[in-house]
């Protein structure tokens, strides 16, 4: 398909540097032809990672902001109206009355609303009662964890904001006794936008740099091509660096887009240097390219490439690499799996690159690990795609 | 596609590895936090906040460092999530009754980790304090707060123990079949264009209408043998309780399972190679899983976003899914969003056989 008349004149491709560089160009010449000249190859590098981090910026956040909550008022008394006052005056919940109890039990099991507060009636008398205890319930919709332990914190926060104000009232202020002052370094807000983007990035860069190889051989392999491919001088190496080097620069352009939008849309911080971003894109490209070849001479079809590829690529760069998840909090089991994981290096590096800086005590180690991981994919698929020649 | 006995296999077997793998992935939890201290003050106080911490099960690492800066070291190398810092003068100031403080370093840049971590050790810390007896557990069913006379009760429904594997699983189930139903839509009939098959169903006396129902009927073969599966293991192996009528559930699936094959043969239906295919898949793929409440709540999206949710055949698919599992949601409240995703395959299908029929005249 791509042998040139200056390529296929040169014998065996070993007769000197020179034209092995000749038919290494040939070779991306051709790739980067296919790449350019297809709108979509456009459309993948800036496009796609712009409208992905758009959407993860702004669709992805883990910091509750409004909960829809249904409030039960059975009492009609003066502190079960500041109770229900305080809660809808705060800035976590969106309160739904509910006249009784089984329409806020309706209201929650129809996924309506995340909670119901139930104020009991005799509220009042009881709070002021010698020896009877008032208490309120609250139902929390459990089926999303993360949800229901922040009902769980805002809940508390606010019935303590009543008793204080209660005691306030009363004359007998009570302030706790040992306060824990918590800073976040590196993050002062805690926004964890600013530990999902660099996320967002590992898993955009997974998606051009795995996937969009992982069809490169196959379709060659499916259009028959690729015997004509063998047919030609072309080494192996020179088959595999022409038919990545473009992807690379593709990947590298778009991960510049990413970098830009970062900073410039979302207004995170880059404490580390430019060029040592730069650096661990590169790296991580290894692997991430290698992964993609792997599976594009294993797989006979671009259909089964590409669901190995979504099934090893991008899954588990979302899942395992300590992007959404912990990976601390993760089985003893499954932790080791994800050092096999490039993306589980890139998002450790990319996290502190941009918001700790040029830590190279940890950005070396998992820089070499991450070429370590490229260079086993790579001489893998340069083993298999001898096997394939014969 | 089904007599092929390697794609019959990759079908089944690869979901439920997945399945396995990241319901135990995907936990919102924190777990096996490790955490240094940095203790200056030595006195009876700081013990018991320190013997607080030893005895909660989060907490699996507490390196002890003799100053900051060494602490420091270890929280930018990412070996602690945060530092206790207990300044000297603790002890005293609690003996004496004067209100004190104490100091907590996070790594931000794990914010969601170390948010969760500073209200453990808060809790821990207070209660140490108090001299309440051993730490509570974090996240326990019941939390209480209490006061002389007054008290709140929380009680979690649908999933006491706020097991996350409850929430994932159900979801899961959603995401993993969104995958495989736009796959083999998008890229199938891609293929048979590269391949120059299809050119020939278009001549053939079979009406584009037709040729689209086809195209509709193996993901919805697929759909219901995995929708079996899934609710196999994750019923039985993981105990998530399901509370819906099971006919409800089969509905679901092929409802949801039609909207994906919809849109995935919209892009069919534009695009010319399975690697432009598999890209116009994955541009919709990956916006449906994050706008769907699977990773983050939907309520934590602005609105615009939330809105745009309507659209999206895995929100519905994931309210079906929690609705039927863990709440046994009246079928009146479900058959909305089964209705969206009947409206949403009918406007991709009607679409895609548009210009289908364009593209045979």
């Amino acid at each position: 398909m791509s042998a040139t008349p200056a390529a296929a004149g040169a014998d065996g491709g070993h007769t000197g540097a020179h034209s092995w560089w000749q038919q290494l160009g040939a070779v991306m010449i051709k790739e980067a032809k296919q790449v350019t000249r297809d709108p979509s190859s456009w459309i993948i590098a800036v496009v796609l990672p712009l409208t992905f981090l758009f959407l993860f910026g702004f669709g992805i956040s883990l910091d509750t902001t409004v909960v829809k909550i249904a409030v039960v008022r059975e009492d009609d008394g003066r502190d079960a109206q500041d109770l229900a006052a305080a809660l809808s005056n705060s800035k976590w919940f969106l309160v739904v009355p509910a006249v009784d109890r089984p329409t806020g039990e309706r209201l929650l099991q129809d996924q309506s609303v995340k909670a119901v507060v139930i104020i009991p009636a005799q509220f009042g008398r009881m709070l002021h009662a010698e020896g009877a205890s008032a208490q309120v319930q609250v139902l929390v919709d459990g089926a999303e964890p993360n949800t229901a332990n922040f009902v769980h914190g805002y809940v508390s926060a606010i019935w303590s904001g009543f008793l204080a104000s209660r005691a306030m009232q009363q004359g007998t202020p009570v302030t706790p006794l040992v306060s824990v002052e918590a800073r976040y370094w590196y993050n002062a807000n805690a926004e964890s936008r600013w530990f999902l983007i660099p996320g967002s990035m590992t898993v955009i860069m997974t998606l051009l740099g795995t996937l969009l190889t992982s069809l490169v051989i196959a379709r060659e392999y499916e259009r028959g091509t690729l015997e004509a491919l063998y047919a030609t001088p072309l080494t192996r190496g020179q088959i595999l660096i022409g038919k990545t080097l473009p992807y690379f620069v593709l990947a590298m352009l778009s991960m510049a887009v990413c970098v830009l939008t970062a900073l410039l849309l979302f207004r995170l911080p880059l404490r580390g240097s430019l060029l040592t971003l730069g650096a661990v894109s590169a790296a991580f490209l290894v692997p991430a390219l290698g992964q993609g070849l792997l599976i594009s001479v294993t797989m006979k079809t671009q259909m089964a490439a590409a669901q190995l590829g979504l099934m090893t690529g991008y899954l588990p760069a979302m899942m395992l690499s300590g992007f959404l998840f912990d990976i601390n909090s993760m089985p003893a089991w499954l932790r080791p799996v994800t050092y096999l994981i490039p993306a589980r290096y890139m998002n450790v590096s990319l996290q502190t690159v941009f918001l700790a800086g040029d830590v190279w005590a940890v950005l070396i180690p998992n820089m070499l690990f991450m070429l370590a991981v490229g260079t086993l994919f790579f001489g893998l698929t340069w083993r298999r795609l001898h096997k394939r020649i014969d | 596609m089904l007599r092929d006995p390697r794609a019959r296999f990759s079908l089944i077997l690869p979901p439920i590895i997945q399945l396995f793998i990241f319901s135990s992935a995907a936990t919102m939890e924190v777990k096996n936090i490790h955490l240094g201290v940095v203790d200056l003050d030595r006195g009876p106080y700081a013990a018991t906040v320190l013997q607080g911490l030893r005895g909660s099960r989060s907490f699996t690492a507490l390196p002890q460092y003799p100053a900051l800066a060494v602490a420091r070291y270890a929280l930018e190398r990412e070996q602690v999530v945060g530092v206790l810092v207990l300044q000297s003068g603790f002890s005293a100031d609690l003996a004496a009754g004067r209100p004190t403080s104490v100091q907590l370093l996070l790594d931000g840049r794990r914010s969601n980790a170390a948010q969760i971590t500073a209200q453990y050790v808060s809790s821990i810390v207070s209660s140490a304090v108090a001299g309440g007896g051993g730490a509570p557990q974090p996240g326990a069913a019941v939390a209480g707060r209490s006061l002389p006379n007054a008290e709140v009760v929380m009680a979690n429904w649908f999933n006491p123990n706020l097991d996350y594997r409850w929430y994932m699983l159900p979801n899961l189930v959603g995401m993993l079949s969104l995958g495989v139903a736009l796959m083999i839509t998008g890229l199938s009939v891609a293929r048979e264009r590269e391949l120059g098959t299809f050119d020939q169903t278009l001549v053939s006396p079979a009406t584009p209408v037709e040729i689209a129902l086809g195209k509709l009927l193996p993901p919805l073969l697929v759909a219901v043998v995995q929708a079996t599966l899934y609710l196999l293991i994750v019923t039985l192996l993981y105990g998530v309780p399901f509370r819906g009528n099971i006919l409800v559930l089969y509905a679901a699936v092929l409802t949801f399972a039609l909207a994906c094959a919809g849109v995935g043969l919209f892009i069919s239906s534009l695009v010319y190679t399975q690697q432009q295919a598999f890209l116009g898949a994955f541009a919709v793929l990956l916006p449906f899983a994050l706008l769907s409440g699977f990773a983050t709540p939907v309520e934590n999206m602005p609105w615009w976003l939330q809105f745009v949710t309507n659209i999206n055949p895995l929100a519905h698919m994931l309210r079906l899914m929690q609705g039927l599992f863990l709440k046994g949601t009246s079928f009146h409240s479900l058959a909305q969003d089964m209705v969206r995703l009947l409206e949403i395959a009918g406007v991709t299908t009607s679409a895609a056989v548009l210009l289908f029929s364009r593209k045979a005249a």
